[in-house]
């Protein structure tokens, strides 16, 4: 499985945020985007996951697997994605959180399994039943990454998730998640303005290109 | 100093508390009372179970009931369903758009007004037949059709729904900016569901205990209206709340005594209502819980999207068509059916309207300036109190406060008000301006707080201390630093408060005692039966007055502020 992203530039108002990009992502690898906020790197993201605000203009292709992915709809890229903010569903426990992503022919039986395989991966066996508002912020974004894998994406997008942690838990959950990443074998792309995050991947620093809001 | 301070205004929610809770209190207890036989006034000296059983045995009762509980609980659900429809199929499309660019006039219509454009709008005689007759139908007169005030109350529930989807959208956009929609339509995507499959499952069960507390309001609402009821609803027997109140006017005073007990029964069901809405959420949420994980990604419900953007055209389109007809009507000299417009004008209507109005328009201002006036005072003593009570460390119960809050809009405004008027008759305090402002109040409160307290909240209370450090006074502060930063938002919870006094109908006839005419109790008391050009002069001036009041509350500031770039909107 490949990312390719294939000279992507975007334009608000027919200005430019950033020179054009290209790279290439392949399976198990985590590449970086680097930037102070405000340079555009979320909104490449959302350019890349199908979720581009109608104000901005896209040029370039984004290739997954060797399909070009700018005609499909969000829902049918197979793009995971993972903010900053976990995003559990407050109206579901943790394993009916991980319930929702699963693939819908999968058996009951099946289901159960794989949600308890990946609890157990995540060292929260047995918090199926909980609530999420009672797990800590690592536990939080634990069950959040469990979450996206366990959809069965081709490819991942990080979106600073590691910022909102405090530093201990930081190191912790970036290599929960890079180590992940790596077993799913599939290609990921994290953006970041902290070089701490950064995995041994390509790195591109967009700098400060252009003059956007775009956070 | 602190001491000093916290003591004078811990005496705000008290006396916000009291002004509404005791109304309310006395109001149900003493129509309760009378509704088992007990009322000296008038004679009646000894408890018994007369009028529940006059009650009962009334031929207009089960038919009465009957209708109410179509038409409240069909608003009730026609709208709460439309709402989610709307959001979940034409959330942010063009549609949509048109749809959140009119809330806000589509709310300032007040519901008289409203009801009786839809009356000439959609009657057998009305302007959509004129429009298509006799081309499309071969009508040269009015068909004998029985769609408005039919017996089962389904035009009325029409209306009610025209009219509480927009207020469900209103209280919804502002639940949802507390849910992350955005990223988490985002991430329901991006794990395969299509965007109607995220609202439906993910963010539509988030909303709902937000506004549940809306939900029940309206529900009350549909089932305990009155002025709206009286113009659009069936009439041979009405609904139940048409019906008691037609009671409680009665030349015979026996009928108080049933009237009572009628209005009880009103609140039984209305509090059941309430029960059974909960508890059905409750047993949707059971039932439907392992649905929202069978991982099941698309349906073919986003196959009626057309249907979506078609209701948000008929929301609006149905309400300006109601006002337009006004309009027309209100110039009118002679229009035969099934001409499409009059075919001759005037503006005799005017001119013959506007004298007789200038007594109801004087108490509809004077009464709702007093009751937002004293509404915000009251509002904002509580809030400052809440801003000490904060910097103590000591929180205050919101939750609790919001509860107290939504009472008025909670229970049935004919189930407490005739038990107040008796006991107002008993004090002599009956008729008394100051009565009825008071009584207003009681419904300009809730909405001048919902409006104002989440915007009060967030204001940033360094400037105040900055103030405070630099003259002195606490007094200086408030006055010159912080009401004159939060002018608009107060102005405007000011507007609405106005607004919400100045649609006051049962309020202004019972506390009243029918000694204030404002011009709702004119244009509702005239929309059924009278010369539909006078009706068009009343319901506009109904709908023009606290319009007027609006502007005037967004125009201010600008005016005020008009070198003050940060100020500006």
């Amino acid at each position: 499985m490949v990312l390719d992203l294939n000279n992507i530039q975007i334009t608000l108002n027919a200005v430019p945020l950033f020179s054009p990009i290209s790279l290439k992502i392949q399976a198990g690898e985590v590449a970086t985007i680097m930037g102070p906020s405000g340079c555009g790197k979320s909104t490449l993201l959302s350019a890349i996951c199908g979720n581009l605000p109608k104000i901005f203009q896209l040029r370039g292709d984004v290739l997954l697997n060797q399909r070009s992915m700018l005609d499909m709809p969000m829902e049918q890229r197979r793009i995971g994605i993972l903010f900053q903010d976990d995003l559990l569903f407050p109206h579901m426990n943790i394993a009916e959180n991980l319930a929702f992503a699963l693939p819908e022919k999968l058996s009951r039986a099946s289901k159960k399994m794989k949600i308890k395989d990946a609890l157990d991966l995540a060292d929260l066996s047995g918090f199926g039943k909980r609530d999420p508002a009672t797990l800590s912020g690592g536990q939080r974004a634990r069950v959040s990454l469990l979450r996206s894998l366990l959809a069965e994406p081709e490819a991942i997008l990080l979106d600073e998730p590691f910022s909102k942690l405090d530093q201990q838990l930081k190191g912790q959950i970036r290599h929960f998640v890079f180590d992940s990443i790596r077993t799913m074998n599939i290609p990921a792309l994290l953006v970041t303005h902290d070089p701490k995050d950064c995995p041994e991947g390509q790195t591109i620093n967009l700098g400060n290109n252009g003059d956007s809001d775009a956070g | 100093m602190k001491r000093h301070q916290r003591s004078r205004l811990g005496f705000f929610p008290a006396l916000t508390l009291i002004s509404f809770l005791s109304a309310i209190v006395i109001g149900l207890v003493s129509t309760w009372i009378q509704a088992f036989g007990y009322m000296p006034v008038i004679g009646y000296h000894h408890f018994s179970l007369t009028p529940w059983i006059s009650f009962f045995d009334h031929p207009s009762t089960p038919k009465a009931i009957m209708t109410t509980l179509i038409s409240g609980w069909g608003a009730a659900l026609f709208s709460l369903l439309t709402t989610f429809l709307l959001f979940a199929l034409s959330y942010n499309n063009r549609y949509w758009n048109i749809l959140q660019k009119s809330l806000a006039p589509l709310l300032s219509v007040p519901h008289a007004a409203f009801a009786i454009g839809f009356l000439f709008l959609a009657a057998p005689s009305g302007w959509i037949l004129r429009l298509i007759s006799p081309e499309l139908t071969g009508f040269q007169t009015p068909p004998d059709w029985n769609i408005i005030k039919d017996g089962y109350g389904i035009s009325l529930m029409i209306a009610l729904v025209i009219k509480e989807v927009p207020f469900l959208i209103l209280i919804s956009l502002s639940a949802l900016s507390r849910i992350d929609v955005r990223r988490s339509i985002a991430i329901g995507r991006s794990l395969g569901y299509e965007t109607t499959q995220v609202w439906i499952k993910i963010i539509i069960p988030q909303l709902y205990p937000k506004i549940r507390l809306s939900i029940f309001a309206v529900l009350a609402y549909s089932l305990s209206v009155v002025d709206i009821a009286q113009i659009l609803g069936p009439t041979i027997p009405p609904t139940l709340a048409v019906q008691v109140f037609r009671w409680f006017n009665d030349p015979d005073v026996a009928f108080r005594l049933i009237g009572a007990a009628g209005a009880t029964f009103i609140l039984l069901l209305v509090v059941s209502s309430i029960g059974a809405l909960f508890l059905f959420e409750k047993g949707v949420r059971c039932l439907l819980k392992f649905w929202l994980t069978t991982g099941k990604r698309e349906s073919q419900f986003k196959t009626i999207k057309p249907l979506a953007n078609l209701t948000i055209i008929t929301l609006v389109g149905v309400t300006a068509l109601a006002i337009i007809t006004l309009i027309i009507w209100s110039f009118t000299w002679r229009w035969q059916f099934p001409d499409i417009l009059p075919k001759t004008w005037s503006m005799k209507f005017w001119l013959k309207g506007f004298p007789k109005l200038r007594e109801p328009i004087w108490n509809t201002i004077t009464t709702g300036m007093a009751a937002a006036l004293v509404g915000i005072i009251l509002v904002i003593g509580c809030l400052e109190y809440e801003v000490i009570l904060d910097r103590q460390g000591r929180k205050t119960n919101t939750d609790k406060a919001f509860w107290m809050m939504y009472l008025p809009l909670l229970i049935p405004q004919i189930a407490f008000l005739f038990g107040v008027q008796v006991l107002l008759v008993v004090l002599r305090l009956d008729g008394i301006w100051l009565s009825l402002v008071w009584s207003h109040l009681l419904f300009v409160l809730p909405y001048t707080f919902l409006t104002l307290g989440p915007i009060y909240r967030s204001y940033d209370q360094r400037m105040t201390d900055v103030a405070i450090t630099l003259s002195g006074s606490p007094w200086k502060a408030f006055l010159k630093v912080k009401l004159p930063i939060l002018m608009r938002p107060v102005l405007f919870s000011m507007a609405v408060g106005f607004s919400v006094s100045v649609a006051q109908y049962l309020p202004t006839l019972f506390i009243g005692a029918g000694r204030f005419e404002t011009i709702t109790t004119e244009a509702v008391n005239l929309a059924s039966g009278s010369d539909r050009r006078i009706v068009a002069v009343y319901a506009l001036s109904q709908l023009l007055t606290p319009l007027i009041v609006f502007f005037t509350a967004l125009w201010l500031p600008n005016l005020y502020f008009y070198q003050r770039k940060d100020m500006q909107i």
